[in-house]
């Protein structure tokens, strides 16, 4: 009696057995490149990392389909660090430790990625960062981190050529006060003057946590008046963009708003509801895929991400999944060039030897002192209008 | 320009955010005059109230009153299960433990919303008109007015409850003297209940009220939640007129002095006036009836 039941249960679970063992027999024996995902899977960033897990997971199985890195197919071991300090470094640290993991993606949040990249640099593991770099972070100038996203000079020499194209000579910042946005409002001020556009930088500033910046504006308003300024650069991310639109709208200020890639995504549209009416700024190419030129030769590759978005989980790309699958084509792209030996020493040496590589955000372009790939080419006008996004061209800045 | 001439316009928008920490700081009046509880969870019942709305209107695309109505019945239904399942199995425990249950069932609800409802901010559209009006130079949207007029309207259907109505005296007197509402025959457990079930509701027709106005997210009730507490303890712990008044007072001082230093520093604001207020008036500026006045 006691064997039958044995045999059912050896019955029950072969075909669960042969299921697990599928996919690694069709793979010939060729080990695997096993790449570490550090991602905020829980906490305030979920929905946003869900979207780049989402993307790299697609984008892998599309390369193991065909055929994988000269043979070897591509493994992403996704951890949770839960948008905490502490468990990011534990997941960085037992990434580098692993000798099967070559390189290492992720995380998000500022703080958090500052923390990875020095394991990064001391434990000589690629760590590539997906959300846009922290000046103060880049200036260290780290050999073995990475950043993928447009970068805060890029985007405000793009912002400051939509100055110019739109004839504003007069540009009034209200930034946030955290690293990143001080850095795109120093950067905007220097650039705008080397055009002759007059830049004032608010002494006012607000959080990332503020959910009302009425009063900030009250005490901007006269300023705007008396300066005539001919526009507002909301300096912002997130949810006090739309916010700062509402806010200035119920304070019956009508000046144009101009604004960072930050702007990019819908939910910020949705957020901000008609305020965001006539926002512009410049963004990533996944925002607009269908609007790109026709000889643009990034168009096809993101025309097919976003179609291929749009069937796996019915959203199409943005600029975070776009990333994402630019992360994943870059790597197995250094990969490919490694071919000796693929090792970490190897496969850095490979990613700072990209050139030209064309992904859905831009045409990545790395050295050994340039970790930064993109450049402003790599990003278009928007407009906001409908509740839609609208490129926008002007003769002479594209 | 000086500062003061931007003072009218800052007050007006400080009376707004008064209005929207007052109502938070109804919700926790009503508990503690009930059960002497303090209740945490309040600020994501506010979070809740938007939360749930904007699922209604936009998941399930029922007509906007209706989602309005819906969802405060099912916060309140949400407020009756924390005290079946937090506050009533505690009911023996001390107050400070039911503290810590009510900060835990807090931490539980916000992150179950980030589970159901995904952690992107969500926004509702304004109740009626967009356009600002503009009032003697002072910028006003209607929907900063619905606010204060809901405010307005909590304030006196709270008062009626609690000294017209039976119940209300009974929620009262399970507070004030435990031991004499046992003695009359008040069964406190359910005073305690339904003090819940009406805070959870208050909590939903604020967060209704505001999210049009700034936007919520799963973690949004935290913050709103403690400047409500703050708002209760200013105005007199304990007292609907106290929460009210420190609400109004909270909202004004935090929007004012942006005209005089920094905005870095205002949210500090709140607390550097909650300090001092304290620490000459221990009871608040109303008086608290939990706090014997004779040892001040």
């Amino acid at each position: 009696m006691k064997g039958k039941k044995w045999m059912a249960y050896l019955i029950s679970f072969l075909p669960l057995i042969s299921i697990v063992w599928a996919p690694s027999s069709s793979w010939a024996g060729k080990a695997p490149y096993k790449i570490g995902v550090n991602l905020e899977l829980t906490g305030p960033w979920a929905e946003v990392t869900k979207t780049v897990k989402r993307a790299m997971v697609m984008e892998m199985e599309r390369i193991n389909a065909m055929g994988g890195v000269d043979g070897h197919p591509l493994e992403l071991v996704i951890e949770d660090n839960g948008f905490d300090l502490v468990r990011a470094a534990a997941n960085m640290t037992k990434f580098a430790r692993d000798k099967e993991i070559i390189v290492v993606v992720g995380p998000f949040e500022d703080n958090l990625q500052a923390t990875t990249r020095a394991i990064a640099e001391r434990e000589e593991i690629t760590n590539i960062i997906i959300c846009p770099s922290n000046p103060m972070l880049r200036a260290l100038k780290q050999r073995w981190s990475w950043n993928i996203a447009h970068n805060d000079i890029v985007v405000s020499q793009k912002l400051v050529d939509l100055c110019s194209a739109r004839g504003y000579r007069k540009v009034l910042v209200f930034h946030a006060a955290h690293p990143l946005a001080q850095s795109l409002a120093e950067y905007f001020k220097q650039f705008g003057e080397e055009k002759g556009i007059k830049v004032i930088v608010s002494k006012e500033t607000h959080k990332p946590t503020d959910i009302d910046m009425t009063p900030q504006l009250i005490k901007l308003k006269p300023i705007m008046e008396r300066e005539k300024v001919d526009a507002f650069y909301a300096c912002t991310s997130g949810p006090p963009g739309p916010i700062v639109c509402k806010n200035m709208r119920t304070l019956g200020i009508k000046i144009p708003i101009i604004a960072t890639h930050a702007f990019g995504f819908h939910f910020i549209i949705d957020l901000g509801g008609e305020a965001m009416e006539g926002v512009e700024f410049g963004a990533g190419k996944t925002v607009v895929p269908y609007q790109l030129d026709e000889n643009d030769p990034l168009r096809p590759i993101v025309i097919d991400f976003d179609k291929r978005m749009m069937t796996h989980y019915r959203t199409g790309a943005d600029q975070i999944s776009g990333l994402a699958h630019d992360t994943v084509w870059l790597l197995s792209d250094a990969l490919r060039r490694c071919r000796a030996k693929v090792t970490r020493v190897n496969l850095r040496d490979a990613l700072e030897n990209t050139k030209g590589f064309k992904g859905c955000m831009g045409i990545y372009t790395y050295s050994p002192t340039d970790h930064d790939g993109l450049t402003k080419s790599d990003l278009v006008f928007i407009r906001i209008e409908g509740g839609k996004f609208k490129r926008i061209k002007f003769p002479g800045y594209e | 320009m000086t500062p003061w001439a931007h003072i009218p316009q800052l007050a007006f928008s400080g009376i707004t955010m008064g209005a929207i920490y007052a109502l938070v700081g109804l919700g926790f009046v009503t508990i503690a005059r009930a059960s002497q509880i303090i209740n945490f969870a309040q600020g994501e019942f506010v979070m809740l109230g938007g939360m749930i709305t904007f699922f209604l209107l936009k998941g399930v695309g029922l007509p906007y009153p209706l989602a309005a109505l819906l969802a405060v019945l099912l916060v309140v239904i949400i407020g009756f299960l924390v005290h079946i399942m937090v506050v009533y199995p505690l009911r023996k425990a001390s107050v400070p433990i039911l503290l810590i249950a009510t900060l835990g069932a807090s931490i539980f609800i916000s992150n179950t919303t980030a589970l159901v409802f995904g952690t992107l901010p969500k926004a509702l559209p304004a109740f009626w008109g967009n356009q600002p009006l503009q009032i003697r130079g002072i910028f006003v949207t209607p929907q900063s007015l619905f606010v204060l007029g809901a405010t307005f309207l909590l304030l006196i259907s709270l008062y009626l409850l609690s000294h017209r109505t039976v119940t209300g005296k009974a929620m009262e007197a399970s507070s004030t003297d435990p031991l004499g509402a046992d003695l009359s025959g008040i069964s406190r457990n359910l005073m305690a209940f339904l003090a819940f079930g009406v805070s959870a509701g208050m909590g939903a027709i604020a967060g209704i009220f505001i999210t049009p106005i700034f936007y919520t997210s799963y973690h949004a009730g935290t913050l709103v939640g403690l400047k409500g507490f703050i708002a209760a303890v200013l105005g007199g712990w304990g007292k609907n007129s106290g929460a009210i008044l420190g609400g109004l007072v909270l909202g004004t001082v935090e929007s004012l002095s942006v005209a005089f230093i920094p905005s870095g520093y205002k949210d500090a604001v709140a607390f550097v006036i909650l300090l001092l207020i304290l620490n000459f008036r221990p009871k608040g500026i109303l008086g608290s009836p939990f706090i014997d006045s004779r040892r001040w």
